[in-house]
């Protein structure tokens, strides 16, 4: 049985998170942000994609995570509808055989809810983001 | 009942752990942080194919006055300074975790303490299950139980 997922690993503050393939649209350069006041803090912006507006969100402000919002947009869907995060870099793509650890116990708050669990990458473990989880 | 104890001393206190299950003894190493954990978690790390949450039991304990730990620690020479330090890895109900201390004394056997509400000063009592005395030296007897139920 070959059942390799496939991820993409992305980077912040000098860390690797991964987003499931099956949920990236794109990886492009943040460019034509447009601030909207109305958006809260973790909001960059709103974006134009393929003829409709989404939302941006720096990942960097939802993981209170420090330094500027960086240089990597990537679209992706979720079950709240097509989002932007800005991330430091899109880094490389982990296909694994290994399935997602879940979070263990005691490390954060349960009612938080952006992480699906830890991956291994080679030497490294890998935090999995919850796309669907990030949008308040 | 007597029961084998790992005694260890974090900010120099002598602590014990009942030794159940298996026990891992490593060197200080580096955990993978988790952005928005709790402030007295280190990260997690991967030893043998198992992950474990790895605790700063200093600041579980509130025996460290040092800042958060994690994402936002990068203080210079930070991790130079914990390079003495060990971590060892535990399981209490079945969850694998572990506890970064300052250093291992030994194993010892000991008789359970009896009376958990004994008194206890500066720490945490969340945690500890009772005292113990070697030669008079006072050991501050450990239950993580309830390590998993904060927050």
């Amino acid at each position: 049985m070959d059942d390799k997922i496939r991820f993409l690993i992305l980077s912040l503050d000098g860390e690797g998170f991964a987003i499931p393939i099956t949920s990236l649209l794109e990886i492009t350069v943040p460019r034509n942000i447009q601030k909207d006041q109305k958006l809260s803090e973790i909001f960059e912006g709103k974006l134009d994609y393929r003829g409709k507006m989404i939302p941006v969100v720096n990942l960097k402000k939802v993981l209170k995570l420090p330094g500027n919002p960086g240089g990597a947009l990537i679209v992706v869907k979720s079950s709240k509808g097509v989002l932007g995060l800005l991330v430091d870099s899109a880094k490389e793509l982990l296909e694994t055989a290994l399935k997602p650890v879940p979070m263990p116990r005691g490390v954060l708050n349960p009612s938080l809810n952006y992480y699906a669990g830890i991956l291994r990458n080679r030497e490294d473990l890998v935090v999995l983001l919850n796309e669907d989880g990030l949008l308040p | 009942m007597m029961n084998n104890y790992l005694l260890f001393r974090v900010a120099e206190r002598l602590l014990g752990v009942k030794l159940q299950g298996a026990i891992e003894i490593l060197p200080w190493r580096r955990s993978r942080p988790v952005p928005l954990a709790y402030s007295y978690v280190e990260g997690v790390m991967e030893y043998r194919g198992t992950i474990y949450p790895v605790f700063h039991l200093a600041q579980v304990l509130g025996l460290s006055r040092t800042g958060p730990i994690g994402f936002t620690a990068h203080a210079p020479g930070g991790d130079e300074l914990r390079k003495g330090q060990s971590i060892i890895l535990l399981e209490e109900g079945g969850k694998p975790f572990g506890i970064t201390v300052d250093s291992v004394v030994k194993m010892a056997p000991l008789e359970d303490p009896k009376d958990p509400s004994a008194e206890i000063k500066g720490i945490d009592r969340k945690l500890v299950k009772g005292i113990q005395f070697i030669d008079d030296q006072e050991i501050t007897l450990l239950n993580f139980e309830r390590l998993f139920h904060a927050g």
